[in-house]
């Protein structure tokens, strides 16, 4: 199961969230967080586009960074603020390269059974960075303010 | 969670989707569904599906690949609009068969496939 640790600070409202480097975990952590984020999602719709970007960071940390091994940790940190939800997943892995992971499904060209989650995420959230390599993930999905 | 209902008529069968195909579960029930078929032609039909990630878009690859190996052919058919906007992200239209979405025409050479669809 993974940990999680909760803060308030100045009207953001924090997560973070400690799992091991294998699906199984990955998979409950996924609902974990988003458990936490359907209260604060503007709608369903949002609220799936949320939940498919972070599957795929996660996925991605687990196969890659941590190649689906249980005795690596992977962290991520969720921040919910008036403007936006925003995601960091850490992984242990030595990063990769981001153009070559892309380049073939970005030419619909790709044949394999992978190599879409980037695209994905980069569709459905506001903002995708990729730091240190490619082990930290951001992500960020701006909120619609209630009338 | 995800159901399928079968629907057989020799070559081709229908698989109807409902719910959710993502990493896990889903994916690998569908998976198994789908490869278990001695059907050739085999139709995926996912027009109550709410929800998928690259798992599943890798899925449908996987399965299409599989068919043209066996000299079959897998078509997806009438793709949610959550499902039509990521095969859209992800350039998937140039590469799967679809139909039964506005964009696309069913010719009278995939009669069987288009009576699989419309039943």
């Amino acid at each position: 199961m993974p940990e999680a640790s909760q803060s308030v600070e100045h009207e953001v409202l924090r997560r973070q969230f400690v799992f091991t480097g294998d699906a199984a975990a990955m998979i409950a952590t996924r609902d974990s967080i988003m458990d936490f984020l359907h209260q604060h999602c503007a709608d369903e719709h949002q609220e799936i586009d949320i939940m498919i970007a972070l599957q795929e960071g996660l996925a991605n940390a687990v196969l890659h960074g941590c190649r689906n091994d249980p005795s690596k940790i992977i962290r991520c940190a969720v921040d919910v603020t008036p403007q936006a939800i925003n995601i960091i997943i850490k992984d242990p892995g030595e990063g990769f390269d981001i153009s070559a992971a892309t380049d073939s499904t970005d030419a619909g060209t790709n044949l394999t059974e992978h190599g879409r989650g980037i695209c994905l995420m980069r569709g459905l959230m506001d903002e995708v960075h990729y730091r240190h390599g490619g082990s930290e993930l951001q992500l960020q999905k701006l909120r619609t303010r209630e009338p | 969670m995800l159901r399928i209902e079968i629907q057989s008529a020799p070559p081709v069968v229908k698989l109807l989707c409902a719910g959710r195909i993502v990493l896990g579960v889903e994916a690998e029930t569908l998976r198994c569904m789908a490869m278990s078929r001695p059907e050739r032609r085999v139709v995926v039909d996912l027009r109550r599906i709410y929800a998928m990630d690259a798992a599943g878009l890798g899925l449908l690859v996987e399965l299409h690949c599989l068919a043209q190996q066996r000299a079959g052919r897998l078509t997806v058919a009438n793709p949610s609009p959550w499902v039509r906007r990521l095969m859209a992200l992800t350039n998937l239209k140039s590469v799967l068969q679809v139909a039964g979405s506005a964009a696309t025409e069913v010719t009278d050479d995939d009669e069987d496939e288009r009576q699989a669809m419309t039943a």
